[in-house]
């Protein structure tokens, strides 16, 4: 169990900055997820915490201790690689055991933990098979029985997930989040996935090019964006975005919250358009209606009514609008210029 | 049809090409066999003796007792044996370091041994003889091995094969709390197998095969190594006994047939990479 925090965290690659003056804090015993476009630092960061790639300057702490000038098997961290990293000389049993062996773990007391880990993650029949001969979700347990053996404080892992296929991806992030919830350990966990990010973590923070944008958690980020990276980061489709006058200011609303009907009604934003394209994905149905001032706005509806090059009206009501001000950060409800911005927006409505 | 008939034919001339290749690369060791079971008078007789009348295996025996064979074949072991350890002692941590390590110096260091590759031996043995004689090592074996230590291929080669093992994995290994040398010995060499077996056996033909330099650095029976003493079966009378010198031949290649019999497939395993998962 322990906490990270990092204080005026700097590191450059080549005299190239990617992340300056970071300070974060990720609480005891949380999951963590590190999300952002790929080159945000994300990695960058998760491997400080290792000490696998240490910051030019600035401290890490784990702890409360600064890990500066500790080795990276001294740390009390464990990590899963994206490409898993199994050692292929191995056999199974050999590869579990490997950080045990090198902390001077007694042999029976190894045998002991190597056989309950191989039972908890299912592979108590593989022990002693090659890595070659396992399947993909099989190494992948390989990875994570490696870092649970030897019970660290902190867990991390770097895009675990993105090299099993979608199916067994989606089981692995149920028993990622059973596994955090047994051992109660601090999980930080890199991934570029918005899903995996939103379903897995506690708290979400979301970088971008070596910036944290938004330290929430899952439900905040996606209610309360605090711009508009964070608002077209978040949400599939994303949230759409459209001008609102001169001055670079934009209003914003979700896909999910639009409302299409075939005749006019009366929310706060409406517009009229007509359906482009048409994705019909079961449970729900994604359209893209072009209005007749070249925008184009992506809506989620849950009924599979309309059809492509109808002329549909589309609505939103005025709690479901964000606006963003020309700096690009969020306008919240009890700023001065929110209800501005909304009557703003009613001016421009037609239809 | 027709093309049917090229590709026959086609296989056919393959099939030529191989056999002479194939002959023109094992006659010399069936002639040099087939020598060493002669007697005198077959190897002098024209047309050549093919086989042999009645194998002559006393050959052998004579051979050995020509000179203190067992003294020179256990300074050819010696003397390979300890400049493979040596090399591989110095080679794979270089070899580590070139490959993964980043510190000042590295591209010029690299550099220079690049360098040492292609340099002769030629070129050095005056000033290295010079060199042993003053430090009063050429009554030892140590001339012949102290030179080769270090193996400016092996460590090239081996390098090349380090930087294919992905980075993570040596990662994994620290967070896992190895030592480098623990990283090396567990990890780099079980996954280098082939690259070593390479370089073992390339060094192994050449040190064995070695005629020139232990010649110049050697002045007496007592560390002379099996190739001298094959040679010298030449000089004991006024004609060439050449299936005594054949025989002794013999005796200098079965080693080196063993040892590649055994690397053979490693061999082919590190010129072709496979790709470590």
């Amino acid at each position: 169990m322990a906490s990270i925090e990092f204080v005026k965290v700097s590191k450059y690659f080549d005299r190239q900055p990617v992340i300056q003056d970071l300070d974060l804090k990720i609480e005891d015993g949380t999951f963590t997820v590190l999300v952002g476009p790929s080159g945000c630092g994300k990695t960058t960061l998760l491997r400080m915490i290792a000490g696998i790639d240490p910051q030019t300057s600035g401290t890490v702490l784990i702890d409360g201790k600064d890990v500066t000038r500790i080795a990276p098997g001294k740390r009390g961290v464990a990590m899963v690689f994206q490409n898993y990293a199994i050692y292929p000389t191995m056999s199974v049993r050999e590869n579990i055991e490997f950080g045990l062996v090198n902390n001077k773990v007694p042999k029976a007391e190894r045998t002991r933990l190597v056989e309950t880990i191989g039972e908890t993650v299912g592979l108590a029949d593989y022990l002693d098979r090659k890595p070659s001969t396992l399947s993909g979700g099989q190494r992948q347990r390989v990875a994570l029985a490696r870092a649970m053996v030897k019970n660290p404080s902190v867990f991390l892992m770097d895009e675990p997930l993105s090299n099993l296929d979608a199916k067994l991806r989606v089981q692995m992030r149920i028993e990622l989040i059973e596994l955090h919830k047994k051992l109660g350990t601090t999980f930080v966990y890199v991934t570029h996935d918005q899903v995996e990010a939103m379903s897995m973590a506690d708290t979400i923070v979301l970088m971008n090019k070596g910036v944290i944008q938004q330290e929430a958690p899952p439900e905040v980020v996606y209610r309360k964006p605090s711009n508009l990276f964070a608002a077209q980061f978040i949400g599939v489709p994303p949230m759409n975005i459209a001008p609102l006058g001169e001055d670079r200011s934009t209003f914003g609303f979700r896909p999910e919250n639009a409302v299409l009907a075939a005749e006019p009604g009366s929310f706060h934003f409406s517009a009229k358009g007509e359906i482009a394209t048409r994705e019909m994905l079961g449970s729900e149905t994604i359209y893209q209606v072009k209005t007749g001032d070249g925008r184009s706005f992506m809506v989620k509806c849950p009924d599979d009514i309309f059809h492509v090059d109808q002329e549909v009206y589309l609505g939103v009501p005025a709690d479901k609008l964000f606006f963003f001000g020309a700096d690009g950060n969020r306008i919240e409800e009890r700023d001065a210029r929110y209800l501005d911005f909304l009557e703003r927006l009613r001016g421009q409505s037609h239809g | 049809m027709k093309t049917l008939e090229w590709k026959s034919i086609g296989q056919a001339l393959s099939i030529v090409l191989k056999a002479a290749v194939l002959i023109l690369f094992i006659f010399p060791f069936l002639w040099m066999i087939s020598t060493s079971l002669q007697t005198l008078r077959e190897t002098m007789a024209f047309p050549p003796t093919w086989i042999p009348a009645s194998p002559q295996w006393g050959n052998f025996v004579e051979a050995m007792n020509a000179g203190p064979f067992l003294t020179y074949f256990k300074n050819s072991v010696v003397v390979t044996g300890s400049i493979i350890i040596l090399q591989f002692l110095v080679m794979i941590p270089a070899a580590y370091a070139f490959a993964k390590y980043k510190f000042p110096g590295k591209t010029v260091l690299f550099g220079m041994i690049l360098l040492a590759f292609m340099i002769p031996g030629q070129v050095t043995f005056i000033p290295v003889y010079l060199m042993m004689a003053e430090w009063g090592l050429v009554k030892t074996l140590l001339p012949q091995i102290i030179p080769f230590v270090s193996n400016a291929f092996g460590i090239f080669l081996l390098r090349q094969y380090f930087m294919q093992i992905p980075e993570e994995i040596i990662e994994a290994a620290r967070l896992d709390n190895a030592s480098e040398f623990n990283i090396m010995r567990k990890i780099m060499i079980p996954m280098s197998g082939p690259a070593l077996a390479t370089i073992a056996l390339f060094s192994f033909v050449s040190h064995w095969n070695d005629y020139f330099w232990p010649l110049v650095m050697t002045d007496s029976a007592a560390v002379r190594p099996l190739t001298l003493g094959i040679a010298m079966l030449r000089e004991t009378e006024g004609i060439s006994n050449w299936h005594i010198i054949m025989a002794g031949n013999v005796m200098l290649v079965v080693p080196i047939l063993l040892v590649y019999l055994f690397c053979s497939k490693h061999i082919v395993k590190a010129f072709v990479y496979s790709g470590i998962k």
